[in-house]
């Protein structure tokens, strides 16, 4: 089966962020899934994947927790994809499937747990996680995304925001910087490739990768709100109307600390942030209450009504 | 700065003489600073030992000072005391002391893993930086920061229910870092969140609060982890010598 083809119908991880502060990420990328007829099925009751705050304390015990998901995938569902649209379990189940496949330490601890826990084991290799750029560049194409556009993007200026966990470390992600065509970990391209398929207009941003300070957002909010004024400003002098975003931790990042800037800072700076399956929705002639926009804190609806979209 | 220099040109180090000559020569002044011999007589031998014991340290033997880490550091670029290979050559060396006047920053690493990215040798800076900040937490030289208790009521909550709510995560947070969850910054996020959301959703989000979100048939997986994380902080105890340090202390308070 191609790659095309396998992603058609995939494994769903939405995890515990895209039911809370990325609900909107969440109803956003089944409604493009639907929209473009990609088959999601949502892991049977799936756990939280460890996070960064569970390997802080134990990196096994993430480990673990990412196994589990993907062995219910792979065991229980028969799934050889894992589709993962937020950054944080996307990486997680990346860092899992490495370790089990490299570190003899972290198979013995995860079969110890599984056992007791009372299931399978996961495998090294059962399943593939992508992230839901792979699975929308990969089953539609920016060929296919381009046909299917309804109302196109043009005359949006988008800074695309990739953050941390994406691309780093490296090792997680032996798929990327394999030349034409895949991922890159120092330049990433995928958002904007979908982005620019559906018209819009992306501009040279070059804090893509930077770090929005998620993970002490609430524990070092200072730090947090000076590293998300850098990008908020860098976006904004790269001429961005929008940042669009992939990663819900980001995502609530980049908005409760612009708002925090104004707080604490007196620091304003006007630019919208939407997920980017949200602009992808609307592109697809979804309407924006169908993709959440109304959820989100960063008020675009204005913005987008203005150029014709939703 | 070459790196052993660092300590000795401290200001409590160099010496300015009103009037000193010296051979015939006169090295009165400023511009004549002596900087004090120093002779480091505790190092702390096990240092590195006990940093490769905890999660994260297991590979800082492997560094040879590049210092690709720290310029790569997001955190280093807004605080320049932030320094993750001087950190790196301090454990290694063993001087504890000179790491100890960093202590409370170290936990500010923000995990982007630009450092482990860039690092030549594999030593995982990222990890490192955490265990670091482990290190001084178990043997007393700094309170739980803001960040370890914020795990730690994370880990909580997944290992309880399988899941997070992070309403919860966040009352608990605040509650126990002993800070007003009524912060001006904050009531104006809920109050830009609440501006747009249908009554449905607000009853959802209503309920999460009221009902944890958890994974069915969960109990034995929370058991199983429990059991590990104790086995493992048990283990870390032994590896930094923590029965030893509170004899220690006993027997100094009871002279």
């Amino acid at each position: 089966m191609t790659t095309k083809d396998k992603y058609k119908k995939v494994a769903y991880y939405p995890g515990c962020a895209l039911e809370g502060s990325g609900h909107s990420y969440n109803r956003s990328t089944k409604a493009v899934g639907k929209a473009l007829g990609l088959d999601l099925v949502e892991v049977k009751n799936w756990n939280c994947c460890g996070a960064m705050e569970v390997k802080n304390i134990d990196p096994k015990i993430q480990t673990y927790l990412s196994s589990r998901v993907m062995s219910t995938a792979a065991n229980e569902m028969d799934m050889d994809v894992v589709m993962a649209p937020c950054n944080g379990c996307y990486h997680n189940l990346k860092k899992a499937e490495y370790d089990l496949a490299n570190d003899k330490e972290s198979a013995e601890v995860v079969d110890r747990l599984s056992q007791k826990a009372g299931h399978k084991t996961y495998e090294s290799g059962q399943v593939e996680t992508i992230h839901a750029l792979d699975w929308i560049k990969e089953s539609i194409g920016e060929d296919g995304l381009a046909e299917r556009v309804k109302n196109s993007l043009s005359g949006i200026k988008i800074a695309n925001y990739y953050g941390c966990m994406y691309t780093r470390p490296r090792h997680i992600f032996p798929e990327k910087d394999q030349g034409p065509g895949s991922e890159s970990t120092s330049k990433p391209h995928f958002m904007d490739d979908l982005l620019a398929a559906a018209g819009a207009e992306n501009v040279d941003f070059p804090l893509k990768t930077a770090c929005c300070g998620g993970a002490h957002t609430l524990s070092d909010s200072d730090t947090s709100t000076k590293l998300v004024l850098n990008i908020l400003k860098a976006a904004k002098l790269s001429g961005a109307d929008v940042i669009a975003t992939e990663c819900p931790t980001c995502h609530s990042g980049l908005e409760m600390h612009q708002i925090r800037a104004e707080k604490t800072l007196g620091e304003t700076v006007d630019i919208k942030i939407l997920y980017f399956t949200q602009l992808l929705g609307m592109a697809l002639g979804l309407k924006a209450k169908k993709v959440g926009v109304h959820e989100n804190i960063s008020d675009s609806i204005k913005f987008l009504k203005e150029r014709g979209l939703g | 700065m070459p790196i052993h220099e660092k300590s000795l040109i401290r200001p409590e180090n160099l010496t300015t003489h009103e009037e000193l000559t010296l051979d015939g020569v006169d090295v009165s002044g400023h511009w004549s600073t002596f900087i004090e011999t120093r002779v480091v007589k505790d190092y702390n031998e096990s240092l590195q030992d006990e940093i490769a014991a905890l999660p994260g340290g297991e590979e800082i033997h492997r560094c040879w000072q590049c210092g690709s880490c720290t310029n790569a550091c997001t955190v280093n670029a807004i605080n320049e005391d932030f320094n993750p290979r001087y950190w790196i050559y301090l454990i290694r060396m063993g001087m504890e002391s000179e790491l100890l006047r960093d202590k409370d920053i170290i936990w500010q690493c923000v995990s982007c893993n630009k450092c482990t990215y860039a690092c030549p040798r594999d030593v995982f800076p990222e990890g490192v930086m955490k265990a670091t900040a482990h290190w001084l937490e178990r043997k007393g030289h700094t309170e739980k920061s803001p960040s370890t208790h914020f795990d730690e009521v994370f880990t909580e909550q997944v290992v309880k229910t399988g899941k997070i709510e992070e309403s919860r995560t966040m009352r608990r947070f605040f509650s126990r870092t002993g800070q007003a969850l009524v912060q001006p910054w904050l009531i104006e996020m809920v109050k830009r969140m609440l501006r747009g959301l249908p009554v449905g959703m607000l009853t959802r989000m209503g309920l999460a609060t009221l009902v944890a979100p958890r994974t069915n048939d969960w109990s034995s997986a929370s058991a199983a982890i429990q059991e590990y994380i104790d086995e493992q902080h048990e283990k870390q105890s032994q590896a930094l010598s923590l029965a030893e340090l509170v004899e220690t202390a006993k027997q100094d308070v009871a002279t």
